[in-house]
C-alpha cells in the first residue's frame, strides 16, 4: 500500500455522507411557487445557517424538508431519497423541527408538551429522564412543569419548543428563527444551549435566522436565501471575508 | 319536596343522556374543531342495527357491542372518506357534509327499516315496579342505570385522555395538529379514531336510551331533539372540555326539568326554545363555555 493510497483512504473516510441533502427543491402554496430549486446539504454533526430576509422562503424551506408541505425535487436522508416526505417519516429518520412561532400546544401542560415530543419513542424510563434533563437545561421550565404551556412567556415557550423537539432525540435539529421577538439575553442563552446540543450529542443543526451576527457565531457553513433561490453559500469565514455579503447581511 | 325530588331525578337522568351525547360531540370537537351534526344519526342508525339484531335473536347486550362496533366503523369511514377530503379544501364545507350525512342516514334508516316505530328491547329494567322510593319520590332503576352508564363513560374517557399514549396524541392533535405531526403523531389516524370513538359512544348511548325515552320506541326522529339539547349542553360546558360536557349536560337536564315542573304555564314546547336561547346566549356572551379553552370559530 502506497502513501498516496492511504491518504486517499483517509480522505474517503473523513468525508462523510451528508445527513441531509436537498437538490432542486421546489415548494410553495397552491399555485404560488415559493422555492425555485434549492440545493443544500448538512453533514452529520454540522452546524449550517440559512440567512434570508422576510419572505425569502426560509420557513417554506423548513416546512418542505420536515414534510409539512409537498415538494418536487429531491430530499435525501443518509443518501436515501425520501419520495413521500411526511412529518412522522422525517422524524423517524432523525429530522426534528422547531417551527417558527414555537408551535406550543397551548392547552396542555409543559410536561405533556414534552411527552408529546417523545411520542415516537417507547422507552418510558428514559423519556422521564429526558424530561428532567431538559428541565435542568432550561430552569424556567422546571418550576412550571404542571403549568398550562399557553401561559408561558415567549422566551419560555421557545425553550419549550427546543426541548420538545429534542425529546425525539433527532440527529438533525432544524430551528426556524428561534431568536424572533426575544430579548438579547434570552437569545444568547438559547444559542448557548444549541451549541451544547451540537457539541455534546453531535446533533447537526440547520438554523434559519435573520439575526446573522448571532447565527454566524456557531455556524460552520452559510446559505443565503433570496426570493426562493440560494444566492450564495460557503464557509462562515469565507462569508465574513466577503465585503459585499458582509455589508448586506451584517451591516458593517 | 316530592315534586322537587321528582324533578331532580328526572333532570339528572335527562342530563346524563345529554352528557353522553355531548361527550361524543366533545370527542370530535377536541380533535378537529368540528361539531358533528350527524352524530345523532350515527346513534339512531346503530340503534336500528341493534334492534334488527335483537329481532334475529341476539341478546340485547351483544347487540349493544355490535352496534358500538358498527358505530365505530361508520365514524372512521365518515371521517376518512367524507370529512377529510373536504376539510383540506374548505372548512365550512365540513358542516354541509355533516348535514348531508345527517339527512342521508335518516333517509337510509327509513328505507332499510321502514318508518313505522320499532318496539325496542330494554337493556335497563324499565317496568312499572322497578324503582326505589326516596322521600316519597320514585327513583327508577333505569334512571340509575343511565346515570351509572354516564359515569362509566366519563371515567373511561378521562382515563383514555389522561393516562394513555393515544389520549396524549388526541389532546396534542386537538391543541396543535401541526406540532403533533412534527412530533411524529399520525394526525389523520388520530382524527379517524376520534370520529370512531365518538360514534361508538353515541351508539352506546342510543341503545341504552331508546327504550327509556318517551315514547319508548325507536322512530326516525328519536335523536333529533336530544342532539339539540346535547349541543346546547356541550356549548354550555365548553365544546372542548369533557368536564364541561358533564356539568353542562347535568345543569341543562336539571334546569329543563325544573322549568317543566314549576313553570308549567310555559308549556312543553318551551324546551326547544329554551335550548336555542341558551345556545344564542352562550355564543354571544361566553363562546368558550364554562370550562372550554377554545371558542367556536367556525361550525
Ligand atoms: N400558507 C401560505 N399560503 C400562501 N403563501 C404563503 C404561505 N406561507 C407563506 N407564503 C408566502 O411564501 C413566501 C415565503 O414565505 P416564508 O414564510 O417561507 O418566508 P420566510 O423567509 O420564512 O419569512 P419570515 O422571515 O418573515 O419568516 C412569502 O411570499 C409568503 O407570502
Ligand atoms: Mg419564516
Amino acid at each position: 500500500m502506497t502513501a498516496a493510497d492511504s491518504a486517499d483512504n483517509t480522505a474517503l473516510g473523513t468525508v462523510s455522507r451528508p445527513l441531509l441533502e436537498v437538490a432542486g427543491l421546489r415548494a410553495g402554496y397552491g399555485a404560488a411557487n415559493v422555492l425555485h430549486g434549492i440545493d443544500l446539504s448538512v453533514l452529520p454533526g454540522e452546524v449550517v445557517v440559512v440567512l434570508g430576509a422576510n419572505g425569502a422562503g426560509k420557513t417554506t424551506l423548513m416546512r418542505a424538508i420536515a414534510g409539512l408541505i409537498g415538494h418536487t425535487g429531491t430530499i435525501s436522508v443518509d443518501g436515501q431519497i425520501i419520495a413521500k416526505a411526511r412529518p412522522d417519516e422525517m422524524l423517524r429518520r432523525g429530522l426534528g423541527l422547531v417551527p417558527q412561532g414555537r408551535g406550543t400546544m397551548t392547552a396542555m401542560t409543559v410536561r405533556d408538551n414534552l411527552r408529546v415530543g417523545a411520542i415516537s419513542r417507547s422507552d418510558a424510563r428514559e423519556i422521564a429522564d429526558d424530561i428532567e434533563r431538559w428541565c435542568t437545561v432550561f430552569p424556567p421550565l422546571a418550576n412550571r412543569r404542571n403549568q398550562i404551556a399557553g401561559t408561558l412567556s415567549g422566551g419560555e415557550q421557545q425553550m419549550l419548543a427546543i426541548a420538545r423537539a429534542m425529546m425525539a432525540r433527532p440527529r438533525l435539529l432544524m430551528c426556524d428563527e428561534v431568536s424572533l421577538g426575544l430579548a438579547p439575553i434570552i437569545v444568547q442563552q438559547l444559542f448557548g444551549v444549541l451549541r451544547d446540543v451540537n457539541q455534546d450529542s453531535n446533533t447537526a443543526l440547520l438554523l434559519v435566522e435573520q439575526n446573522a451576527e448571532l447565527a454566524l457565531q456557531i455556524a460552520a457553513r452559510v446559505y443565503l436565501l433570496e426570493v426562493g433561490e440560494i444566492a450564495a453559500s460557503g464557509e462562515t469565514e469565507q462569508f465574513r471575508g466577503n465585503d459585499a455579503i458582509r455589508k448586506s447581511y451584517l451591516g458593517y | 319536596m316530592e315534586i322537587f325530588l321528582d324533578r331532580l331525578f328526572s333532570g339528572v337522568t335527562a342530563g346524563s343522556i345529554y352528557v353522553l351525547i355531548a361527550l361524543s360531540l366533545v370527542v370530535v370537537f377536541r380533535s378537529s374543531t368540528t361539531i358533528n351534526f350527524a352524530q345523532g344519526e350515527f346513534a339512531l342508525f346503530t340503534s336500528f342495527v341493534a334492534w334488527w339484531l335483537t329481532t334475529k335473536g341476539l341478546p340485547i347486550v351483544l347487540a349493544l357491542f355490535a352496534a358500538m362496533a358498527v358505530g365505530f366503523t361508520m365514524g372512521v369511514v365518515a371521517e376518512r372518506a367524507l370529512i377529510r377530503p373536504v376539510r383540506r379544501r374548505n372548512e365550512t364545507a365540513v358542516l354541509i357534509v355533516a348535514l348531508g350525512l345527517f339527512t342521508a342516514l335518516n333517509g337510509a334508516d327509513g328505507w332499510i327499516w321502514g318508518a313505522n316505530d320499532k318496539q325496542f328491547p330494554e337493556i335497563l329494567p324499565h317496568g312499572d315496579n322497578d324503582y326505589f322510593v326516596i322521600a316519597g319520590s320514585r327513583l327508577h332503576y333505569d334512571s340509575i342505570g343511565i346515570v351509572l352508564a354516564m359515569i362509566l363513560v366519563v371515567t373511561l374517557l378521562s382515563l383514555l385522555f389522561n393516562r394513555t399514549p393515544l389520549g396524549l396524541q388526541m389532546r396534542a392533535v386537538a391543541t396543535n395538529p401541526e406540532s403533533a405531526a412534527l412530533a411524529g403523531v399520525k394526525v389523520g389516524r388520530v382524527l379517524s379514531l376520534s370520529w370512531g370513538l365518538s360514534a361508538a359512544i353515541g351508539s352506546f348511548a342510543g341503545v341504552l336510551l331508546v327504550p327509556v325515552l318517551p315514547p319508548n320506541q325507536l322512530d326516525l326522529s328519536s335523536f333529533f331533539s336530544i342532539l339539540i339539547f346535547a349541543s346546547a349542553a356541550a356549548l354550555l360546558g365548553g365544546l372542548d372540555s369533557a368536564k364541561g360536557a358533564v356539568v353542562g349536560g347535568l345543569a341543562f337536564g336539571v334546569a329543563e326539568s325544573m322549568i317543566n315542573g314549576y313553570a308549567t304555564f310555559l308549556g312543553g314546547s318551551m324546551q326547544l326554545t329554551f335550548a336555542l336561547v341558551i345556545i344564542v346566549v352562550i355564543l354571544v356572551f361566553k363562546p368558550t363555555g364554562l370550562f372550554g379553552a377554545r371558542r367556536l370559530e367556525r361550525v
